[in-house]
C-alpha cells in the first residue's frame, strides 16, 4: 500500500433501471444488495477482500424514510460486518462525491480495495411529492417550495439563458432527446428500452408531450428511477495482483485518470448573474471538465472517445456540449446538426441512453456513467459500444449546475 | 447457428440494405398492430393491411393508444388486401405476416405476396410455433431465401426479448440482417431458435402453465396460482397468463406442441378436457369476462373447474402456505437463494407439489438443449426477457446444482446429464452468466 497510487477500476455492476421496487414489493435493502452481490460475482472479488465502502445517495430519509446507509452496506454480506463506511451526499452527484472520496482514500494509502455504491430509490412516492423531493437540491425556500417541478422550471432557464446570449432552436433540443431514447434501446439495463420515442415525437406539442417547465417538454426531461450501481476501485498493488487471478493484464484495467469538482452558488439566477461576462454559460461547470482533463494529461475534447454527461434535461446536455469543448461557446447546435453525438460519431455522448434514455436514480448517477464509461473502454458496451473506445469521461451535476464533478477513464 | 455479433459487426450488416418501407399484413390483430407500431419508431413507412380498410384503420387507431403517441401516424398508411395489397407488397422492402394462427389462412396471404413481391424483399411472419419450412413449402427459391420467423410476444412494445427462426433455405445473410436490424433498430434482444413446435419460448412455457392448468382440475386454480407464485421465479401467476393470453391461444399453442412432439413430458402440453368443455360455452380467459378468474367489482372470483360455477376467493379456505410467506420475506431484502433454500426444504404436500412443478420447467427446459435452441442460454434469455420468468440457469444457481438434482428426483424425473454433471463435479459453478441481465427482477416478494 503506497502512497499516490493511482485509481484502478475492477469493473461493477447496474442494476436494470427499468425497475420498480416498490412493485417487486422489495426493501431498499435488496436494491443495495443485490448491485453489490452482482458486482462481487462479476469481478470475481471475495467479500472478504473489500477493505472499506462508500454509498452516494441524495435522500433515502425522504422516499424511504431510511438513513444511516453507509451502515446499509454492512447487510448485504456478514463478512463486511465491522467494515469503515460511510454516506455521500451532493444532490444528483452524490454518487460521484463517492467515487471521488473512494479514490482519494486510495491515493492517500490507506485502502486497497474499496467499495463504491450510488443508490437511489425514488417510485415510493407521486410525482409531484417525488418533484418536491428533488427541490431541495436547490435553495428550497428561494427556488422550490410551492413550485411544481421546480427542477424542470431552472433547466428550463438554463435554455432560456442560452437563448438570450446565443439563440437556441428546441428542434435541436428534440434531436438530443431522440438520440438518447435510441441508444437507450440498445442499453439492457435502461428505463426507457422499450419507450416509444422519435424526433416528432419529441416536437409534439400536446398532451402526449406536455411543456412542463417552460421550454422543457416531458420528452426533455431524464426520469423517475429506481437504481443501484456498486463499482469496485482498487490500488496498482492490488489491481496487479487481481489482474492476476482473473487471467488480465494490468495494462488492460482502465483507471480513473483524471478527476475534477468544482461547486458553484446554489441558486440558478446567482450563477448565471457571475458568468454574465463569461463565454460559457456555466463556467465552474467547464473548469470541472477542464481540470479533469488535464489531470488525465488530456489535451481537449479530442483526446476523448466518448462523453457520459448529465442529461437532466435536454437543456443541460446542449450545455454539455459546447462546456466540453466540442463546439464553441454557444454554438453546441452545431454538433447536433453534424451528427458527432452519435455513438458513430465524432464526439459520441452518452450512448447509453444517458439520464433521459437509460434513467436517473439520482444518487446512482455519477457511478453509472463511470461504469458505463469501464465498459466502453474494455469493450464491454455490447451493442452500444463505441468503437474502439480507450477514453471516456464523465460529467455529474448536482442541483442547477451547483456542484459539478467529471472524471476521465481510460485504459 | 448463432453467431453473436459486435456492435461494429451489427452496424456494417445493417448498412447493406435498406428498410424504409414494412407492410404488415393482420394489421388489426393485437400482434398486428403492436408490431406496426413497433416498427414506426425506426422506418419511416409502415403500411397496415387488413381484411378492410376500416379494420386497418382500427389497427392504427389501437397502434396509437398503444404507445401513446400520435406520431404514428405520420408514418402511417392504410389500405386492404384487395385494393392494396399488390402495390404495397411491391414496394416493400419487409413484408411481415401477423395473421391468425392457421396455416390455411397465412398460405392464401403468402400466395398474394409471393405474387406481387420484388425479389430481393424479405417476408417475415410472427408465427408463434407454426413450422417456418411448411409455411413456405412449394414457394419460390427467391421466396424461400427471403423467408424467416421473427417472433415478437405480446405486446411487442413493450417486452424485447424475440425469437428469430430460420427454415432450411433461408439466406444466413437475411438472418443476420434481420438480427442486427431487430437489435440495433428496434432494440429487440434476439434469441435463434430451431423450426420446432412452439420454438423455444412457448413449448417450454406453456409447458408449465399447461400443466398448472392440468393441476388447477384437481386442486383448484387459487391454490395452484399460490403455490406456482411470484416467489417461484415470475411476475405473474401462470393460470393468471393463462387467462391474459387467452385460453384459444394457450389452446392452439399446447394443441401444436402435443400434436408434432412426442417428449418425455408429453402428457403435460395435453389441453386439460375441463378447459376444452368450458370453451364450448365461451370461456376464453380476460378478453371474454374471464377464465380461470373473473372480476366482480372489486371482489376476484375463482373458476371450479369441475362445474365451471365460480366462488369468491375469500370463500375459499387455503391450506397452511406459511413457507411462501417465509420466501417473499427473504425475497424482499433481496436474499434470494436464502428463499430459494427454505422453498426447497419446506415439508408438506403443498411444497412438494410446488417444487414438482418447477423442476418439471427446469428438466423440460435442459432436455430440450439441441432440439428447440443450440445452448441453454437460447431457452434461459427468452424465458426471461419474452416471458418475464425466471430462467432455467438461474433458477438451477439459486437452488444449487445438487438441490435442482433432488427436486426432479422427488418429482419422479430423469435428471439431465448437464445438471446431473454439475451437481457431480460443481462445474460450471454458475450456469447464468449474463452480467448485464438481472437475476433479482424474477424473483418477486409475493
Amino acid at each position: 500500500m503506497a502512497a499516490g497510487s493511482e485509481v484502478y477500476i475492477l469493473g461493477g455492476y447496474q442494476t436494470d433501471f427499468a425497475r420498480n421496487w416498490t412493485k417487486e414489493n422489495k426493501h431498499f435493502s435488496a436494491l443495495m444488495r443485490e448491485s453489490v452481490h452482482g458486482a462481487l460475482e462479476t469481478c470475481e472479488i471475495a467479500p472478504e477482500e473489500v477493505e472499506s465502502a462508500h454509498v452516494g445517495n441524495f435522500a433515502a430519509e425522504l422516499y424511504c424514510m431510511q438513513g444511516h446507509l453507509g451502515a446499509f452496506f454492512t447487510e448485504t454480506d456478514p463478512a463486511f460486518s465491522g467494515l469503515p463506511t460511510g454516506r455521500h451526499e451532493a444532490a444528483c452527484a452524490s454518487g460521484s462525491i463517492a467515487l471521488l472520496a473512494a479514490s482519494a482514500e486510495i491515493e492517500a494509502g490507506r485502502y486497497d480495495l474499496q467499495a463504491v455504491v450510488g443508490i437511489e430509490q425514488m417510485k415510493t412516492v407521486s410525482s409531484d411529492v417525488g418533484g418536491s423531493y428533488l427541490g431541495t437540491a436547490a435553495w428550497y425556500e428561494h427556488e422550490a417550495e410551492g413550485i411544481a417541478a421546480p427542477f424542470p422550471k431552472l433547466f428550463g432557464k438554463l435554455g432560456d439563458e442560452y437563448d438570450k446570449r446565443y439563440g437556441l432552436n428546441d428542434e435541436h433540443l428534440a434531436e438530443i432527446s431522440k438520440i438518447n431514447y435510441a441508444n437507450a434501446k440498445l442499453n439492457p439495463n435502461a428505463q426507457t428500452r422499450t419507450w416509444y420515442m422519435n424526433k416528432e415525437h419529441a416536437l409534439t406539442h400536446t398532451d402526449d408531450n406536455p411543456a412542463i417547465g417552460g421550454r422543457v417538454r416531458i420528452s426533455d426531461c431524464s426520469q423517475v428511477t429506481d437504481g443501484a450501481v456498486t463499482l469496485f476501485l482498487a490500488s496498482r498493488e492490488y489491481a496487479e495482483k487481481w489482474a492476476r487471478g482473473v487471467g488480465k493484464k494490468l495494462s488492460e484495467i482502465p483507471r480513473i485518470k483524471g478527476w475534477g469538482h468544482n461547486t458553484a452558488r446554489l441558486k440558478f439566477a446567482d450563477k448565471v448573474a457571475e458568468s454574465a461576462n463569461d463565454q460559457f454559460v456555466l463556467p465552474h461547470v467547464r473548469s470541472t471538465i477542464a481540470s479533469a482533463m488535464k489531470r488525465a494529461g488530456i489535451d481537449g475534447v479530442d483526446g476523448i472517445d466518448g462523453i457520459e454527461t448529465h442529461d437532466c434535461f435536454t437543456t443541460s446536455e446542449y450545455m454539455a456540449i459546447d462546456h466540453f469543448g466540442i463546439t464553441a461557446p454557444g454554438e453546441s447546435w452545431k454538433a447536433v446538426e453534424e451528427g458527432w453525438l452519435e455513438i458513430d460519431g465524432k464526439h459520441p455522448i452518452n450512448p447509453s441512453g444517458g439520464l433521459i434514455g437509460a434513467g436517473h436514480p439520482v444518487g446512482a448517477t455519477g457511478c453509472r456513467q463511470v461504469l458505463d464509461s469501464y465498459l466502453q473502454v474494455t469493450n464491454q458496451a455490447g451493442a452500444y459500444q463505441v468503437e474502439g473506445a480507450k477514453n471516456f469521461q464523465t460529467l455529474n451535476i448536482g442541483g442547477s449546475g451547483t456542484t459539478s464533478v467529471s472524471f476521465v477513464v481510460g485504459i | 447457428m448463432s453467431t453473436p455479433m459486435t456492435a461494429a459487426e451489427m452496424r456494417k450488416i445493417l448498412a447493406s440494405r435498406k428498410i424504409q418501407r414494412v407492410v404488415v399484413l393482420g394489421a388489426n390483430g393485437t400482434m398486428g398492430f403492436g408490431s406496426a407500431a413497433l416498427f414506426t419508431t425506426a422506418v419511416p413507412e409502415v403500411t397496415f393491411l387488413a381484411r378492410t380498410k376500416e379494420k386497418a384503420e382500427e389497427g392504427l387507431a389501437a397502434a396509437i393508444k398503444q404507445v401513446r403517441s400520435p406520431t404514428v401516424a405520420s408514418r402511417a398508411t392504410t389500405g386492404d388486401y384487395d385494393n392494396d395489397l399488390v402495390a404495397a407488397v411491391a414496394g416493400a422492402d419487409l413484408v411481415f405476416e401477423a395473421l391468425t394462427e392457421d396455416m390455411a389462412i397465412k398460405k392464401e396471404i403468402f400466395d398474394k405476396i409471393e405474387a406481387a413481391r420484388g425479389d430481393d424483399s424479405i417476408v417475415a411472419t410472427v408465427t408463434s410455433g407454426l413450422s417456418i419450412n411448411s409455411l413456405c413449402e412449394g414457394r419460390s427459391e427467391s421466396f424461400r431465401k427471403n423467408f424467416l420467423g421473427l417472433h415478437f410476444f405480446n405486446p411487442p412494445n413493450v417486452i424485447v426479448g424475440t425469437e428469430l427462426i430460420a427454415g432450411n433455405d433461408t439466406d444466413p445473410a437475411i438472418v443476420d440482417f434481420i438480427d442486427a436490424f431487430s437489435q440495433l433498430r428496434l432494440g429487440r434482444e434476439m434469441v435463434r431458435t430451431f423450426d420446432t413446435p412452439g420454438f423455444a419460448g412457448n413449448r417450454v412455457g406453456f409447458k408449465l402453465m399447461n400443466e398448472c392448468a392440468q393441476l388447477a382440475g384437481e386442486r383448484g386454480p387459487l391454490l395452484v396460482d399460490k403455490l406456482v407464485g411470484p416467489y417461484t421465479g415470475r411476475a405473474m401467476t401462470p393460470l393468471a397468463t393463462v387467462d391474459l393470453v387467452g385460453w384459444d391461444i394457450h389452446r392452439a399453442i399446447v394443441d401444436n406442441v402435443y400434436a408434432n412432439t412426442n417428449d418425455e413430458a408429453h402428457e403435460t402440453n395435453k389441453l386439460p378436457d375441463f378447459m376444452a368443455k368450458l370453451m364450448d360455452k365461451g370461456v376464453l380467459g380476460n378478453k371474454a369476462g374471464g377464465g380461470f378468474f373473473k372480476r366482480d367489482g372489486k371482489k376476484r372470483l375463482v373458476l371450479d373447474p369441475s362445474t365451471g360455477d365460480y366462488t369468491p376467493e375469500e370463500e375459499i379456505k387455503l391450506p397452511d402456505l406459511a413457507y411462501i410467506d417465509e420466501v417473499s420475506a427473504l425475497h424482499r431484502d433481496g436474499r434470494y437463494k436464502e428463499g430459494m433454500a427454505v422453498f426447497l426444504n419446506a415439508e408438506g404436500e403443498y411444497a412438494k407439489i410446488a417444487r414438482g412443478v418447477i423442476a418439471g420447467y427446469i428438466a423440460y427446459a435442459f432436455e430440450r438443449v439441441g432440439e428447440v435452441t443450440e445452448t441453454i442460454d437460447g431457452i434461459d434469455r427468452i424465458m426471461g426477457l419474452g416471458f418475464n420468468a425466471a430462467p432455467p440457469s438461474v433458477l438451477v444457481d439459486a437452488f444449487g446444482a445438487q438441490g435442482v438434482v433432488d427436486m426432479i428426483g422427488e418429482a419422479g424425473l430423469a435428471v439431465p446429464s448437464a445438471l446431473a454433471e454439475a451437481a457431480k463435479t460443481g462445474k460450471p459453478p454458475r450456469f447464468f452468466t449474463h452480467s448485464r441481465i438481472n437475476i433479482g427482477r424474477f424473483f418477486v416478494a409475493g
